[in-house]
């Protein structure tokens, strides 16, 4: 797949050329113009990947990047079934997003300097706190990353992850050999079958990887994180508005957890509830939704239809039916009230 | 003096150790003490090999259940099948809504209905029957899978496509149980067939005026959802990128080779430098060049989605491929052949679509029916460009969280399914050849 990464450079350059180019026609009309006039949004999302997007069996995308452009389309809509899913390999996200073929990016997308400065998008607010872990055989006796001195490791070709251990390894002088994947399913089965000491990924790809494993229990994640990768949702470069929208669904979905507020009491906390913080939230007083051209009850709307950050993460990161159960308690997708970095700005 | 036996001696049956199957085994197999060796090494390599599929395939495999968990709870060395026939209706159909999937059904049964008569024996027109296929049943196919508003272009295709195939119908119904036509059966009906050329021909042309304009009319009433082709996929989505491609591949095919063969040296330059263009690099380039370069090179507001720009680009590629095949196919024929044609007054139209054509594509239907199982094999390649075609389908079932990492299954089940179809195209190619072969055998 040389030929995929050379093309992805090209594809790439392209984006940053015409970048410029587009975002200034663009403007003449407002992405909630646009979007308002076509009747539904158009929400990037990748290639399915367990937890974030995927497909059943019926066809339907779900999963918790799903939810966020369902959210967004909620708040704009009042009808978070106003959505296009549009779904594209990792090669053309950024350019089918700046030349307009998309509203948003909702993906496992890394927040890096590079992409929101170069790219012609803007990362608007991080929905999810990922990083690089290694996963071992119980049995191997590696109870930390410092223990895999001379260790064979499984990692997907073409990728950060490879380029995260390669330093990890240069760092600390491990000399790790990585044993490098195009298909993750072999990588997976490759490290099963004990073609590897370890395996590296997302914690997140981890938890959901030894999950399907015939035995998770004979495995663990080790502790460490290698790597910071803030995954969050992206708009076009340029549009300050849309920007805000989506940045601001984001910041309700976690506002509402705060709160307490979830898709089952909303009715009741929007007319019953005495913290003036919810009262504006939801629309009950106040007029915080005029900046961000949209109606009064755009975040009843959200956390209606689509539920609160805790809510959903419990439905599709956490231990529900479709999730992949990645545990929230202690990490960085917490709320900060609990020690994570889940923080929404005030609403006010 | 001799011994003379009036009645002929009947012939012996072969020895035992020619004839029977332990005679042949012993021949084939047993022959030496080196090759007995081999046989053995060989029966026992298959043996290993058949017992490892039956016991992970069949016997310790799991046919029902909910997720891939449970299919692990039920049997840890079998094959989890459930899965796929969890996800059958996207493999076949990829995202297309669950209740409105007989409308593709109804329309490759339309396609069939209206190839049919190509096979029928006694049925006249089929390079009229064959034309109306590519260039009429897209348009009625088109409105079948996407459904929407019909514009009046659309709504006159429609119409024209119903028209066709209705009397393509009963055109080939009458062709085979009567052995008459539709033409002499409504000339017949209306009287007009002793009557003048011209007479019957305004009968005719008055009788499809007729028929275009009830069909118009009934087809204003009825609507189908729209369904955007973001949601096509599955096997439906692979047969409709490559079967546009087969049917554009020959006829750009042939109009690229002739343009290579031509002597006027524009079209050849030209021909030429877009085969080799097209051909030196790879199906995966030429994708990507279509769907993410393209549309830099449009003006802004101009957008054509991704489904057609891919199938643009299969058509091209194929096109170039199947001109060198066509090209080969030309070749063959010897000069004498076109020095004949002129001899006898043809120009080059008629020399090329009576003489030179029928004889090279003949020669050339081995090669052409492998492009063809080229194209169907390439098609899949549209999944790297995100299009969720059979393969894309496959691989999203081990992403599924109730199907999470069952990939072999899925990928084991499309291996079977492209066997099937292209084995079938392939000994229909041995048909066809057997069929047209003019060679003085035996």
């Amino acid at each position: 797949m040389k030929i995929t990464k050379l093309l992805t450079s090209v594809a790439t350059a392209g984006a940053i050329l015409v970048s410029g180019a587009v975002s200034s026609s663009a403007s003449a009309e407002s992405t909630l113009e646009t979007v308002k006039k076509r009747g539904h949004l158009r929400c990037q999302v990748g290639q399915p990947q367990p937890g974030f997007y995927n497909l059943d069996s019926k066809g339907n995308w779900y999963g918790s990047d799903v939810s966020i452009c369902q959210a967004v389309a909620a708040a704009v809509f009042g009808d978070k079934t106003k959505l296009e899913i549009q779904s594209t390999t990792s090669a053309k996200r950024f350019i089918a997003l700046a030349a307009g073929d998309s509203d948003m990016l909702s993906r496992t997308a890394t927040w890096t300097l590079l992409r929101d400065s170069q790219l012609g998008i803007d990362f608007t607010t991080v929905n999810f706190y990922d990083g690089q872990g290694f996963m071992v055989r119980k049995d191997s006796g590696i109870k930390s990353a410092m223990d895999l001195k001379g260790a064979k490791v499984c990692v997907s070709t073409g990728t950060t992850t490879e380029l995260n251990l390669a330093d990890f390894s240069r760092t600390n002088n491990l000399n790790i050999s990585p044993v490098t994947f195009e298909d993750k399913n072999v990588r997976n089965q490759t490290y099963v079958k004990g073609g590897c000491d370890a395996m590296t990924n997302d914690k997140s790809g981890l938890a959901s990887n030894k999950a399907a494993f015939a035995n998770p229990d004979e495995h663990m994640i080790l502790p460490e994180t290698i790597s910071k990768e803030p995954l969050a949702p992206a708009v076009r470069h340029g549009d300050n508005q849309w920007a805000d929208i989506v940045r601001w669904t984001v910041n309700v979905m976690i506002a509402a957890e705060e709160n307490g507020v979830t898709s089952a009491n909303v009715d009741d906390m929007r007319t019953n509830s005495k913290n003036p913080s919810v009262r504006r939230m939801l629309g009950a007083e106040g007029n915080l939704n005029e900046g961000l051209g949209l109606s009064k009850d755009w975040a009843y709307n959200i956390i209606k239809q689509v539920g609160n950050y805790g809510e959903v993460y419990e439905k599709y990161m956490g231990d529900g039916k479709l999730g992949i159960g990645i545990p929230r308690k202690g990490s960085q997708n917490a709320l900060w009230t609990k020690g994570g970095l889940m923080y929404s700005p005030p609403f006010r | 003096m001799g011994i003379v036996n009036a009645t002929k001696t009947p012939a012996r049956s072969a020895p035992l150790s020619e004839g029977s199957v332990l005679g042949w085994l012993r021949i084939n197999l047993f022959s030496s003490v080196a090759n007995t060796i081999l046989t053995v090494v060989a029966l026992y390599i298959i043996f290993l090999l058949v017992r490892g599929i039956w016991v992970w395939g069949i016997q310790e495999a799991v046919w029902s259940a909910e997720s891939r968990r449970e299919c692990f709870k039920i049997s840890k060395e079998g094959a989890c099948w459930a899965g796929v026939i969890n996800w059958l209706d996207s493999i076949f159909y990829g995202r297309y809504p669950r209740e409105e999937i007989w409308r593709i059904n109804v329309g490759g049964l339309l396609l069939v209905l209206w190839m049919a008569p190509l096979w029928i024996p006694r049925v006249k027109g089929k390079v009229i029957i064959g034309l109306t296929t590519v260039f009429l049943y897209p348009f009625l196919a088109g409105y079948f899978f996407s459904g929407g508003e019909k514009g009046i272009f659309m709504q006159v295709m429609v119409s024209a496509a119903i028209v066709c195939l209705v009397a393509i119908t009963i055109h080939a119904a009458l062709g085979f149980f009567a052995n008459s036509s539709l033409l002499q059966f409504l000339l017949r009906i209306t009287g007009a067939d002793k009557s003048s050329e011209k007479n019957q021909r305004n009968v005719l042309l008055g009788l499809l005026a007729a028929a275009f304009i009830g069909v118009f009319v009934w087809q204003m009433s009825w609507q189908f959802e729209s369904v955007t082709w973001t949601k096509w996929g599955g096997l439906f989505l692979t047969f409709v990128i490559s079967g546009i491609g087969i049917a554009f591949a020959l006829p750009g095919g042939i109009i690229l080779a002739l343009g290579r063969r031509s002597k006027l040296p524009v079209i050849k330059v030209l021909s030429t430098t877009f085969i080799e263009l097209f051909r030196s690099v790879p199906l995966i380039t030429v994708l990507f060049m279509a769907t993410t370069m393209f549309p830099l090179f449009m003006p802004d507001g101009f957008a054509i989605n991704k489904l057609v720009q891919v199938i643009i680009a299969v058509c091209l590629f194929n096109a170039c491929y199947m001109a060198e095949v066509v090209r080969a196919g030309l070749q063959a024929i010897p000069k004498g052949q076109e020095e004949g044609a002129y001899t006898i007054g043809l120009g080059y139209w008629g020399t090329m679509g009576l003489i030179i054509m029928p004889q090279a594509l003949k020669v050339m239907i081995p090669n052409i029916v492998g492009s063809f199982i080229g194209i169907l094999k390439d098609t899949t390649l549209v999944s790297i460009i995100g299009l969720f075609d059979i393969l894309g389908m496959l691989r999203a079932i081990s992403e599924d969280v109730f199907w999470r990492g069952l990939h072999h299954e899925p990928l084991l089940f499309g291996a079977a399914l492209f066997f099937i179809l292209c084995f079938a195209m392939s000994k229909y190619s041995r048909h066809l050849e057997a069929k047209l072969s003019t060679d003085h055998k035996d």
